[in-house]
């Protein structure tokens, strides 16, 4: 296994996060403070309701803490107003989600194409000419013209990673990769995710409560009530 | 950011076809009563326009050429004709009544504007021949082509009102006022048909001058030497006849117009915001992916836009494709279509496209990113 290297990607401050407030305050997360590094994959597991979606969301500048600090590649988050965060979403950060969230209208190819042409930054090469690039590489060369409504459960997978692959981010937020998919199809997605994570040097946040996750990361925390225990059966490599 | 405009546009081919076509009702609407408008307007004050005097003389208190409640006697022709600026005088009795074919049931009755004219002068007369004799003798009538058209009447057939009658001598284009048509006879004929009383009362004077360039002046001389008459341009009549026949339609139209706008707001923007819900997650996907608000209501504008422009595309071709057979169908259905309308109605349209941009838009600033991290 490659090791991390030593760049900080993601970093929580004693965050914490409340819904409502009086009576009716629920808290989601307790001073959550937790490192992610450069080429590091780590997994956050939990039952349902234990918080997992809530610091995925506040680790993609999507939610703001009530109480913290949120810093993405050295940058403070915390305090931003909503464009500076979605321009941190758009440069930093690319997302895989549980029901992969393609657009439907739209094929392969423009899914992940038009996620690079709303990335500014990213003047590599034409947003076509990567897209097709990145399909390729994902075994999706023959699918780049299939409507996701065309293609099976795994292949959507891999256009979801492939499109938060495109745009070069420097931090990848996984929830539930693996749940709407077979043991065999997750079990790919997920080997595919690593490789290229690691071979692009990406830091990984895997949120799940799937335990076939475990054997991916190199690092799990778990988190409960709302507050995160690092596995130290499973200490970083 | 087209693209996603487009392919959501397109990938729902029957909400678009919905909205297109409520959008393209609206536009038709809007465009053919536009158009019937300045088919009637061009219509019932053309001849009047037409008429190539230089003045319209009238009683004072006169509103149209087609009510013709004015009475003058004729012997203000006989003044007027003594003026030395004034070079033509143009006595004419004109009064709307009811005719019917002398072949026909007594019930089957349609309205002419009787024209008489002085056929010496000719002014007043038939704008311009289509068939027969020009000007007619006495006891005889040049009908209009639209008469000729809606009533079957050719040329030989009696026209009666009463125990009174007239041979159709001629067919003539451009006295057709919508409601009814022109029919032309001898001043003396007009007298006689009619029963005017007494026989010298004439309804209008239509003049010409030696310079034309002095009417205004010359109108203003001859109301001060006359009280109680009045001199207007022709294009002043045209208008005071328009005003007057189309004045009470006018209120109705502009409400019709307004329903139309307001039935094609309503579908195209229940139709884009049906389609800004129902892709909420989608549109959260991309907020999530770093799309901001602005960049997203382009999305909304867009769709809208297009929606616009094919409902524009498909309701103006549908107005351009009826309107020449609509009179055909619908004989009152008179309507004159100008490119400046259709400009009008394309404003129009984008006005609708924006507004019903508008909620959807909204709707859409409010999707929470959050929610896709949800199932």
């Amino acid at each position: 296994m490659l090791s991390a290297d030593r760049r900080v990607i993601l970093q929580l401050e004693g965050v914490s996060k409340v819904y409502g407030s009086g009576e009716l305050a629920v808290t989601a997360l307790r001073e959550a403070t937790f490192r992610v590094y450069g080429g590091e994959i780590v997994a956050v597991m939990g039952p349902s309701g234990s918080g997992k979606t809530t610091l995925l969301t506040i680790a993609g500048a999507l939610l703001r803490p009530t109480k913290g600090r949120v810093t993405i590649c050295g940058v403070d988050v915390t305090a931003m107003n909503e464009s500076h965060l979605a321009a941190i979403r758009r440069e930093r950060i690319g997302f895989v989600y549980q029901s992969f969230n393609l657009l439907e209208a739209l094929t392969a190819l423009e899914n992940v194409r038009v996620v690079l042409q709303n990335n500014r930054t990213n003047g590599k090469a034409p947003a076509l000419e990567r897209a097709r690039d990145i399909l390729e590489v994902f075994g999706l060369g023959h699918r780049i013209n299939s409507l996701p409504k065309k293609m099976s459960d795994g292949e959507k997978q891999r256009v979801a990673i492939a499109r938060a692959l495109a745009k070069d981010p420097e931090l990848i937020l996984a929830d539930e990769p693996t749940a709407n998919l077979d043991a065999k199809r997750g079990h790919e997605v997920m080997d595919l995710l690593r490789q290229k994570a690691l071979e692009l040097r990406k830091a990984v946040v895997v949120v799940s409560h799937d335990n076939r996750i475990r054997e991916f990361a190199q690092r799990i925390v778990w988190l409960e009530d709302g507050r995160l225990h690092e596995d130290s059966a499973t200490p970083l490599v | 950011m087209l693209l996603v405009a487009r392919k959501n546009l397109f990938s729902e081919r029957i909400r678009l076809a919905i909205s297109v076509g409520g959008v393209a009702l609206s536009v038709f609407l809007i465009g053919i009563l536009l158009s019937l408008f300045r088919g009637w307007s061009d219509q019932v004050g053309g001849y009047v326009e037409h008429v190539p005097a230089d003045l319209w003389v009238a009683s004072d208190g006169t509103t149209d050429f087609i009510a013709a409640a004015s009475a003058l006697p004729n012997s203000l022709g006989s003044q007027l004709a003594l003026v030395p600026e004034i070079e033509t005088v143009s006595p004419l009795i004109v009064r709307p009544l009811e005719m019917r074919k002398s072949t026909d049931r007594p019930d089957k009755t349609f309205d002419v504007q009787l024209v008489g004219y002085d056929p010496l002068v000719g002014l007043g007369g038939p704008l311009a021949m289509k068939q027969g004799k020009s000007p007619p003798g006495p006891d005889e009538i040049i009908i209009d082509n639209e008469t000729a058209r809606r009533h079957d009447v050719k040329i030989g057939d009696r026209l009666t009102r009463g125990t009174k009658s007239l041979n159709v001598v001629g067919i003539s284009t451009g006295g057709d006022f919508v409601f009814t048509q022109a029919g032309f006879v001898t001043i003396e004929t007009a007298a006689d048909f009619l029963d005017v009383s007494p026989k010298d009362m004439r309804t209008f004077f239509a003049i010409t001058l030696k310079d034309p360039s002095h009417t205004d002046l010359m109108a203003k001389r001859l109301t001060l030497a006359t009280p109680g008459v009045k001199y207007i341009t022709p294009q002043q009549f045209a208008s005071e006849t328009r005003d007057r026949i189309l004045g009470n339609i006018l209120p109705i139209l502009i409400v019709v117009l307004i329903v139309a706008f307001v039935v094609g707001l309503a579908v195209a923007g229940l139709t884009i915001y049906t389609a800004t819900v129902e892709k909420s997650r989608e549109y959260g996907i991309l907020k999530a992916e770093g799309f901001t608000n602005p960049f997203l209501y382009r999305v909304v504008f867009e769709q809208s836009l297009i929606t616009g422009a094919l409902g524009f595309a498909a309701g103006a071709g549908l107005t351009l494709l009826v309107a020449p057979f609509a009179q055909d169908a619908v004989p009152q259905f008179v309507v004159f279509v100008r490119w400046q309308d259709i400009l009008g109605v394309a404003g129009v349209t984008l006005l609708m496209a924006l507004v019903a941009a508008y909620i959807p838009i909204r709707r859409m600033g409010s999707i929470d990113p959050v929610t896709v991290f949800k199932g």
